[in-house]
């Protein structure tokens, strides 16, 4: 009998607390990424130095008061060479998900919901998006696109596609068999009807904090592209540029340091946020 | 409250002054209770009472770092609630046997039967060879009722019914030779039949053995007919304690009186006058199966859900659909609604057949024919309030404007009993029966004529149910609605229906006017099943079922 | 035959190959197609020293004078014989040259899921059984952290630490044993995180399951627990995640090889990314696929073996039966349910 499997504890229970309540690492996070989105904007207001010119006579300096994160070797302020490379960072980074999110959920949202050869069809463009490791496939897509980073930020997305995919197409299958999509069925819904306002909206409520992974993913990725020379050439200011150019001076660790703390604390912050998003609602 | 007179110098397990916290929330308060050797007692209550968290706490199963219980536990007259750990670990199992609530969930999966009997075996006394200790559980095996013990043991759980697995556990509590056995609603995810047998078996297993028992249940008629004394409790408090007998014949408190007037099969004729009001004979069936017949292919398999199935429905009665699991009553809802196509024979609605019809086809015959389904919290989207949820067919079928839509919404809320104020909440922040009335609401905005009830009280606390069977048989006799009443459960057919048909395999076993179909059934099955219908040694209303005329 | 074990292993092998076929094609269409003609900028670029007999030979050997198709054909055609074709930079063929770096790659990825897999096993079980005060939520906070820090990052830090203050190993002889487990232990990190969240998250759940409550009530202790009832359903599922972490591993490799200075086939990507040696491109990117391809097919293959729930007839059983919940309906049009005689 079907009676028990839900059976009792709790169900009569009212949820409580309609109130959003934040943890505070999460507020942390969260604060975190204002901090970087802001200094994407306007990075100008942060700091007077010119990302680009550089004072031969104060190169290589280490942390101090003057220059917050230190000094490259071409006696550039490496705080600000940090806070003027976010805005690209960011927004390849952004390029990138919205890539991986639109095609991916598109994807996976019609091979779920039209199965048949559809579906088949899908998921072995899926599979083989899959097959091949991601971090390849991201090099030859630049390769072939040529070193920029917004082509870097698109290797990135259409690598991303296959998870979006993946995880819409699982959530499309199993939102499609539930009780209210069936009652919706009996009160007259047409299956278009069903898809667009019972199917997307519940199935995307998995996607949005996988988004906030892949921003995290992304950031790391391209900044390894970067880090390889296939991002923006210099003076561009990338953050894995920075840490790129910090290998040739291992005298010299803080270069590796700051913009390396700035992507460990940026990801971190995304995963904070979404594992908070993937909670039990 | 006192404890039992018979619990005299050291009872087998006394709680007193037990308090339950979770994190910062207290769940059970001042709870106390005694229980002699070899008798047995219940813990009965609803959903949030606290019921199952004593059992918890007793066995010390609390959730690691969250639960705390204070106060005071003795078993035998030792206290167990501040015993170390491992003192207190050689007691479970040896002394205190656990019986859990769903038996498909509560064996390890990827381990076979046998491996997890060995080890209960271990908790015997004495050194004992591997062979010698596989003798023991085959031999209780086949003692709980297993026709095959050899195979019982070598299979994986998932390759065994539920009831088997629950005779399984109930073994495996029972080989250590525990003095008590705390058993956590062991039924309640078992057809009727099966619940009966279990519950048989775990009687004479006690009276066999003289293990005492402690029942944890939210049905109050199991516990009356199982337990020597009750406990009742509400919101983690006791309400009312007593031998069962007293507690059943008079109730003290108000909370039990009211469970008391809530349980169907204590209150066979509760809705007497709305059921038995007068109804205009019939010009023809409202709803008419004719030779229905479905059969799936699974595995290049013919399995036959339903086979030659006939009944009518006459308009403004309630139809009742019993069966277990299995029978295929939920097929013969799925066709009549037009889910799924019937391999032979037609299902008509007001004349008119709706089998082999199109989605588009069908728009205006379902637009009349409507479905509450069993459970509220997943057959409402969880993402859209409840406004949208019930003026969802509204706007399917674009009936009239948009403020009348709103004003039909309001009407449908107000007819089941809900406040205007939850129209702008979502389902997650609604109880379980407000949901369910919500759902009952969308199926009356299009003013249908037939609707389809699959079990929809199955998932909802006895005090809910009665709420809302009340609704439902006030909506009936108000606008003359049909009903096609799915149940399990014989005690609530008996207090609704009109007509019934009994389903068991696929095959209709009997049908006709519920009066005479469960008090004189005509065939074995029937019989089988309103002899396990709990509660019948208190209620002592059969007679006067029998004499009510359908 | 569906649903026998035999059919399950014919059509997860049939997939297997429509996979990596169509994984060669996609990557030939991304190195060929795209925007930029690579080929004849290398020939063409007399940088390169191409005499007009040899641009001559390597035209009509990659078709280039052919439309696409004909030169996916005849690539592809190659690829299915074992020719993996002639490197444009050295002129010689490409097996031979990936044959040399291979072993180093691999030994680095084996080296690299043996750390990944001890790590993430230390980690989530001492996450899950430790007691609070020996730092358990510590543990937890691990993985998390380790996802974050990117791989060069760890690389550079184990550079910097190891080799040039400790000494251990030089960025110059990478390919010793020292070298390899360091070289092993940078890609393994973010990788172990995975694992280590999975092995988490499993015995989370697993210990909240009624069976492990009933196990306990009778008599079982938190150790005993532990090995005989989470350990095997909390590490299956890790069968699955080590055959997805193995694309990871390859794609990883291309970082650290350039960061420890190592000879394998990242850096023989990243030398042919820059000279546009497209032939080997497709070669190493195909071999990757085939890797992958292959791990993941064997670890499906031997799931159903390890894991007595998935009886492959049961679930097939189960996904047919009508139960309330199935539109079968508007997804399936109805004349699949047409009558049957009968």
């Amino acid at each position: 009998m079907t009676v028990a499997t839900l059976s009792e504890p709790s169900l009569d229970a009212p949820r409580a607390g309609v109130l959003v309540r934040v943890p505070p690492t999460v507020a942390v996070s969260l604060l975190w990424l204002a901090v970087i989105v802001a200094w994407s904007l306007a990075p100008g207001l942060f700091t007077g130095h010119d990302p680009a010119a550089g004072t031969p006579t104060e190169k290589l300096l280490g942390p101090g008061t003057t220059h917050w994160f230190g000094t490259d070797d071409l006696g550039r302020d490496l705080f600000s060479r940090v806070v003027h490379g976010s805005a690209s960072s960011v927004s390849s980074a952004l390029v990138s998900v919205a890539i991986g999110v639109v095609a991916g959920s598109l994807i996976g949202l019609l091979a779920g919901f039209l199965e048949g050869w559809v579906d088949t069809v899908l998921a072995r463009f899926v599979d083989v998006l899959l097959a091949i490791p991601g971090f390849l496939f991201a090099v030859i897509i630049v390769s072939a696109l040529g070193f920029r980073t917004i082509n870097a930020a698109i290797a990135t997305g259409v690598v991303a596609v296959a998870v979006f995919a993946r995880v819409m197409r699982a959530e499309v299958i199993k939102v499609r068999q539930a009780t209210f999509v069936e009652a919706s069925y009996l009160q007259g819904g047409s299956r278009w009807q069903i898809l667009l306002t019972h199917i997307l909206p519940n199935a995307s409520r998995s996607i949005v904090p996988l988004a906030v992974l892949q921003f995290g993913v992304a950031i790391l990725v391209i900044a390894g592209l970067a880090f390889l020379g296939y991002g923006d050439p210099p003076p561009a200011s990338d953050w894995g540029r920075l840490v790129a150019d910090g290998e040739k001076f291992p005298f010299a660790p803080w270069m590796i340091y700051a913009p390396a703390a700035v992507i460990v604390a940026t990801v971190l912050a995304l995963n904070r946020i979404s594992r908070w998003l993937r909670r039990p609602a | 409250m006192t404890n039992s007179p018979h619990a005299l110098p050291a009872p087998l397990l006394a709680a007193e002054s037990l308090s339950v916290s979770y994190g910062r929330t207290q769940v059970v308060t001042d709870v106390s209770f005694a229980l002699a050797e070899g008798s047995s007692l219940a813990l009965i209550g609803e959903s949030g009472s606290g019921k199952s968290t004593i059992a918890r706490s007793v066995l010390r199963l609390l959730p690691r770092d969250l639960g705390r219980a204070s106060g005071s536990v003795r078993l035998s007259g030792r206290e167990i609630l501040d015993l170390p750990e491992r003192r207190f670990r050689p007691l479970r199992g040896r002394e205190l046997g656990f019986i859990p609530q769903d038996p498909t969930s509560s064996l390890n999966q990827v381990r076979t039967v046998g491996s997890q009997a060995l080890e209960a075996t271990r908790l015997l006394d004495g050194e004992r060879g591997r062979a010698e200790r596989r003798e023991i559980v085959l031999d209780t095996l086949a003692r709980v009722g297993l026709d095959d013990p050899r195979r019982v043991f070598d299979s994986y759980p998932h390759q065994l019914s539920g009831g088997m697995l629950q005779r399984v556990l109930i073994g495996l509590t029972i080989i250590p030779e525990p003095r008590l056995i705390i058993a956590d609603e062991p039924t309640s995810a078992l057809d009727v039949t099966i619940q009966k047998r279990i519950l048989d078996l775990l009687s004479g297993l006690r009276e066999e053995r003289g293990i005492g028992l402690l029942l944890i249940t939210h049905d109050l008629a199991i516990a009356a007919d199982r337990t020597e004394e009750i406990v009742v409790l509400k919101d983690g408090t006791v309400q009312e304690a007593g031998p069962t007998r007293q507690v059943f014949a008079a109730p003290a408190s108000d909370y039990a009186r009211k469970l008391h007037g809530d349980v169907p099969a204590l209150n066979p004729d509760r809705y007497a006058t709305l059921r038995d009001r007068e109804i205009p004979a019939p010009a023809s069936p409202k709803i008419e199966f004719r030779d229905v017949g479905k059969t799936f292919s699974v595995e290049g398999q013919e399995l036959r859900a339903v086979a030659d199935a006939s009944f009518t429905v006459a308009p403004g009665t309630t139809h009742a659909l019993v069966g277990e699991s299995g029978s295929g009553k939920t097929t013969a809802v799925r066709l009549l609604l037009g889910l799924e196509q019937p391999t032979t024979g037609e299902v008509l609605v007001d004349g008119e057949t709706i089998s082999h019809r199109t989605h588009a086809d069908l728009r205006d015959v379902r637009r009349h024919l409507q479905l509450v389904y069993q459970n509220p919290f997943t057959s409402l989207d969880a993402t859209w309030r409840i406004r949208h949820i019930v003026r969802e067919p509204l706007d399917r079928y674009r009936i009239s404007s948009r403020r009348e839509r709103d004003e039909r919404v309001r009407e449908a809320l107000t007819a089941v009993g809900l406040d205007e104020g939850l129209l702008d909440r979502r389902p997650t922040n609604l109880s379980g029966g407000q949901r369910q009335r919500v759902a009952i609401a969308r199926s009356l905005v299009l003013r249908p004529d037939v609707i389809v009830l699959d079990e929809p009280t199955s998932a909802l606390d006895v005090s809910v149910q009665a709420d809302i069977l009340d609704v439902l048989l006030g909506l009936q006799a108000e606008l003359g609605l049909t009903y096609v009443f799915v149940s399990h459960d014989l005690a609530i057919v008996r207090q609704i229906a009109h007509t019934v048909t009994v389903m068991n395999r696929g095959r209709i076993v009997e049908q006709g006017p519920v009066g005479r179909v469960l008090s004189r059934p005509f065939t074995d099955y029937t019989r089988e099943l309103v002899a396990a219908v709990p509660g019948q040694e208190l209620a002592g209303h059969a007679d006067r079922v029998a004499e009510r005329t359908a | 035959m569906r649903s026998s074990y035999p059919g399950f292993v014919l059509r997860r092998l049939g997939q297997a190959v429509v996979v990596v076929l169509l994984a060669y094609i996609a990557t030939f269409v991304v190195i060929s197609v795209l925007p930029g003609d690579p080929v004849s900028g290398i020939l063409n670029n007399p940088e390169n020293g191409f005499s007009p007999e040899q641009v001559d030979q390597i035209v009509s050997y990659y078709k280039l004078d052919q439309p696409v198709p004909v030169q996916l054909w005849e690539s592809l055609s190659r690829f299915l014989t074992g020719d993996l074709g002639v490197s444009l930079r050295t002129n010689l063929p490409v097996a031979p040259m990936i044959g040399q770096v291979a072993a180093s790659t691999f030994s680095l990825a084996g080296a690299a899921l043996v750390i990944a897999l001890v790590l993430a096993f230390a980690v989530g079980y001492g996450a899950h059984a430790l007691p609070r005060w020996a730092g358990r939520d510590l543990l937890r906070a691990f993985p998390s952290l380790f996802l974050s820090v990117p791989n060069y990052v760890v690389g550079l830090l184990v550079l910097i630490f190891f080799s040039f203050q400790l000494h251990l190993f030089s960025v110059i002889d990478s390919e010793t044993p020292v070298g390899t487990f360091f070289a092993a232990l940078t890609l393994a990190i973010p990788v172990s995180a995975q694992l280590a969240e999975v092995i988490i998250a499993n015995l989370d759940h697993e210990s909240t399951q009624e069976y492990a409550t009933v196990a306990r009530s009778r008599g079982l202790t938190q150790a005993g627990l532990f090995v005989r009832h989470l350990l095997k359903p909390a590490s299956l599922p890790v069968v699955t995640v080590i055959a997805l972490i193995v694309g990871e591993l390859l794609g990883g490799a291309v970082l650290t090889e350039q960061i420890f200075g190592r000879n394998g086939l990242g850096s023989l990507v990243q030398q042919s990314v820059t000279t546009q040696d497209t032939p080997v491109l497709q070669a190493v990117v195909s071999l990757s696929a085939v890797v992958f391809v292959v791990v993941n097919l064997v670890a499906d293959l031997v799931y159903p073996l390890l894991d007595p729930r998935v009886r492959l007839t049961e679930t097939r059983a189960r996904a047919t039966v009508p139960a309330p919940g199935r539109v079968p309906g508007p997804f399936a049009p109805s004349g699949l349910s047409t009558p049957k005689a009968g």
